[in-house]
């Protein structure tokens, strides 16, 4: 089983998964798929829900490990990827320091919510606490009420993505430059970053930002639409084409098309906009977009999108053999590199294979 | 001192909004060398997204712009002139990789599409970012973040959960997720050429990436043939969990009962000891009730007050950070997360060092964001060995140019 196909990128590379949790799990999910040999060393029973198992652990091999056999494994890979609270590691006897002095290529990437060290290191977090924490929760839903989590874990997930990219450049450093690293990567940062220009704004002239709901105005934002729910999201030269498709020769005037003017008939043209949007469907919406080169969404769920043409000519699902049957999910994040599917693996399940193969010896 | 991982990586960035820019910062600040490739006159968008009215060059002069590009150079180059694709083509051979986030056909119809790239250097890596993908019946629809986590299934998910209304994230979400997974990209790739000598071309869809974000609900979909729940701030295993109203105007604390120890620790905090015995299904089952017992308590004091209380007996908690808030936050600071670049058309202000935590090569912002054609010079002479007599031409026939033509509002 862990000989890979050649032609993967990530064949031959030996990846380590400690802690368990969804952090962990993501980060490594796609590295699997690119020929990497991901072992994973379980986690507390009930980390990951039978959906979360289904969409991250297929192709890892799962083993039952005490500290001594981690250590021996962690000081076998390419990259140590761990979700425990800072310390943790430490605590097992892996400490990242003294194995990284023991083997100076390997990288270990330790994913947390608030960072290794500063006073809220040791704090508590779930994925809404985490969440919180990074700024994203405040600038959703709307004013009238409490801000507004993401739906699907983000804080994690995100944390996950950003452990998997992360990881790769550090593998890519260590395979130039012969010297991997220790990665402390915190969820709190990797949001904090990233409040589009709110973050900035707020830093530089200390403007606040407001929880802007569906509608940042009205030729940005979701509408009920005759079937659900679809978007616009017009830049100031997409809006002449809007304007136009929307059918009425008044919404020419500069008053709309003009920006400045704009702003203060927003609410008159965002019911124009809404009265659009109701008796028009998804498809219909979606066409006219394409047709006009307007930005023009539908808000598709999983469902849909299992069925989304576009999705299967481009082959992007998976399809995977659970207990409970066979379930489709993403698979490649991208195209243009060698992929493969998985099986899921029970628990423990690899154990020995995974001692014979890393370690050349029974556990 | 200690490389980074990405030094002696030099990528052509033909990027523009904030998905690809994202990805080439934190190529960037991995060590890579980022040239920002602009036409003057089809130019980064971003520059002038938001009004700056009176601001004598605020193609150079946004914070939104500015935050984003830091550790770049710019160079520009009218790559809808043969002149200007020459060029381009001759940077590329001295490039590892080109990347850009283009609609799908945009490439192609400029002559410079992955043949041409090829050709110019055969082991280069392409990293094709368009919304959709570069095939598929979607390929031309047009689309931003908050369209990509429309059409990704991620806005199905949120939303408060009694009105059946799907909500947007208050940032463009698709963008910076589709700019992580590029830059993940661009090292996988680059990994397969040093150990094959094979480029590559990656079709990068945002949808795709952004459909990851939620790839657990694709297998309750499959298998059970479930459409997602908007559970607003609750949680399918954890409760109680929401976030509260505090002291203060627009001011919330977020915690979790993550188990039956931290909702016993929970109760006994909020003057509820007597339901401190309450099993996790009562506690679903009394969810309203129990949130207005824990409103009570955060409604008279502070979130930072009500988090510091809760997290000293063990319980998740956090206050809501706000986009100011977070610049204050005293874990961020004590990591030394914000730091203030010189910039020499604007004051300094607190931008956030990589949250790539690389603990032996600690990687710091080096450098502001580059001013429009700053690096033309470097580039084009020193780089690519032109005469410096060329550049007057270039800029006569408005190939390069150190402003943009008609800069309006993007």
């Amino acid at each position: 089983m862990s000989a890979s196909d050649p032609s993967l990128p990530l064949a031959g590379v030996r990846v380590l998964e400690i802690g368990g949790g969804v952090a962990a799990a993501f980060a490594t999910r796609f590295l699997t798929g690119y020929g990497a040999d991901v072992v994973r060393s379980e986690g507390p029973e009930g980390a990951l829900t039978s959906d979360e198992q289904a969409f991250l652990l297929l192709g890892k091999r799962r083993i039952a490990a005490d500290a001594r056999a981690l250590r021996e494994l962690a000081l076998a890979a390419d990259l140590v990827v761990e979700d425990g609270a800072p310390g943790a590691l430490a605590a097992r006897g892996l400490d990242p320091r003294a194995l990284r002095r023991e083997k100076s290529a390997l990288v270990i990437t330790s994913l947390t919510p608030f960072g290794q060290d500063g006073p809220h290191a040791g704090f508590a977090a779930s994925n809404l606490v985490a969440h919180a924490a990074g700024g994203i929760l405040s600038l959703t839903g709307v004013m009238t009420r409490p801000p507004l989590q993401n739906g699907g874990g983000q804080a994690w997930m995100l944390l996950g993505l950003n452990g998997f990219s992360a990881s790769l450049c550090a593998l890519f450093g260590a395979l130039v430059h012969g010297e991997g690293d220790w990665l402390d990567i915190s969820a709190q940062e990797c949001a904090a970053g990233m409040l589009e220009y709110a973050g900035p704004r707020a830093a530089y002239d200390g403007t606040p930002a407001a929880r802007l709901g569906n509608r940042v105005n009205a030729i940005w934002g979701i509408y009920a639409c005759a079937d659900g729910f679809a978007g616009i999201c017009a830049l100031q030269r997409q809006a002449p084409a809007f304007l136009q498709l929307l059918g009425d020769p008044e919404l020419l005037a500069p008053r709309f098309l003009d920006p400045a003017q704009r702003v203060l008939a927003d609410a008159e043209l965002g019911a124009r906009v809404e009265r659009w949007f109701a008796d028009k469907s998804k498809r219909e919406l979606l066409e006219l977009g394409e047709k006009h080169k307007v930005p023009v969404g539908a808000v598709l769920t999983p469902l849909e999108l299992l069925a989304n043409g576009s999705l299967a000519e481009r082959a992007f699902f998976d399809a995977v053999e659970t207990p409970s049957g066979v379930a489709r999910i993403p698979g490649r994040p991208f195209l243009g590199l060698g992929w493969r599917g998985g099986e899921l693996h029970a628990a423990a399940a690899d154990t020995e294979t995974v001692a014979r193969d890393w370690l050349g010896s029974a556990p | 001192m200690k490389r980074l991982p990405l030094e002696g990586v030099r990528i052509a960035d033909l990027s523009m909004m904030w998905a690809g820019p994202y990805a080439t910062r934190l190529l960037a600040e991995m060590g890579a060398e980022v040239i920002k490739i602009e036409s003057p006159r089809a130019w980064d968008n971003v520059r002038t997204l938001l009004p700056q009215p009176g601001a004598p060059e605020p193609w150079n002069t946004s914070y939104y712009f500015n935050d984003y590009n830091r550790d770049k150079k710019s160079l520009t180059l009218d790559l809808a002139q043969a002149r200007g694709r020459a060029l381009f083509l001759e940077l590329v051979a001295v490039c590892d990789c080109v990347i850009e986030n283009y609609r799908a056909d945009v490439l192609d119809k400029l002559g410079i599409g992955w043949e041409a790239l090829r050709a110019a250097r055969p082991d280069v890596v392409l990293i094709s970012m368009a919304g959709f993908g570069k095939t598929g019946a979607d390929r031309n629809l047009v689309g931003f973040g908050p369209i990509i986590e429309q059409m990704a299934g991620m806005a199905s998910t949120t939303g408060y959960g009694d009105d059946g209304v799907p909500y947007k994230t208050g940032i463009s979400y698709g963008d910076p997720i589709g700019g992580l997974a590029a830059a993940g990209a661009v090292a996988l790739a680059l990994i397969q050429r040093r150990r094959t000598g094979r480029g590559a071309w990656i079709d990068l869809a945002q949808r795709e990436t952004m459909a990851q974000m939620i790839g657990p609900a694709f297998a309750a979909a499959s298998l059970r043939g479930e459409e997602p729940v908007q559970r607003g701030n609750r949680d399918a295993r954890i409760a109680p969990q929401g976030v509260y109203p505090c002291a203060g105007e627009d001011q919330w604390l977020a915690l979790s009962a993550r188990g039956d120890a931290e909702w016993r620790a929970l109760a006994q905090a909020i003057g509820a000891s007597e339901l401190a015995a309450l099993s996790v299904d009562e506690r679903r089952r009394r969810h309203d009730e129990l949130d207005r017992r824990i409103e009570a308590w955060t409604r008279a004091q502070t979130p930072a007050a009500a988090a510091a209380t809760l997290q000293g007996v063990g319980v998740a908690a956090s206050r809501v950070l706000d986009a100011n808030a977070i610049h204050d936050d005293p874990q961020l600071e004590a990591r030394g997360y914000w730091v203030e670049l010189p910039h020499p058309k604007m004051p300094a202000w607190k931008q956030p060092v990589s949250a790539w935590r690389l603990v032996e090569a600690r990687p710091r912002p080096r450098r502001h964001a580059p001013l429009f054609g700053e690096h033309n010079r470097e580039i084009l002479c020193g780089l690519l060995g032109k005469p410096e007599s060329e550049l007057d031409e270039l800029a006569a026939a408005g190939v390069i140019g150190d402003a943009p033509v008609n800069p309006g509002v993007g």
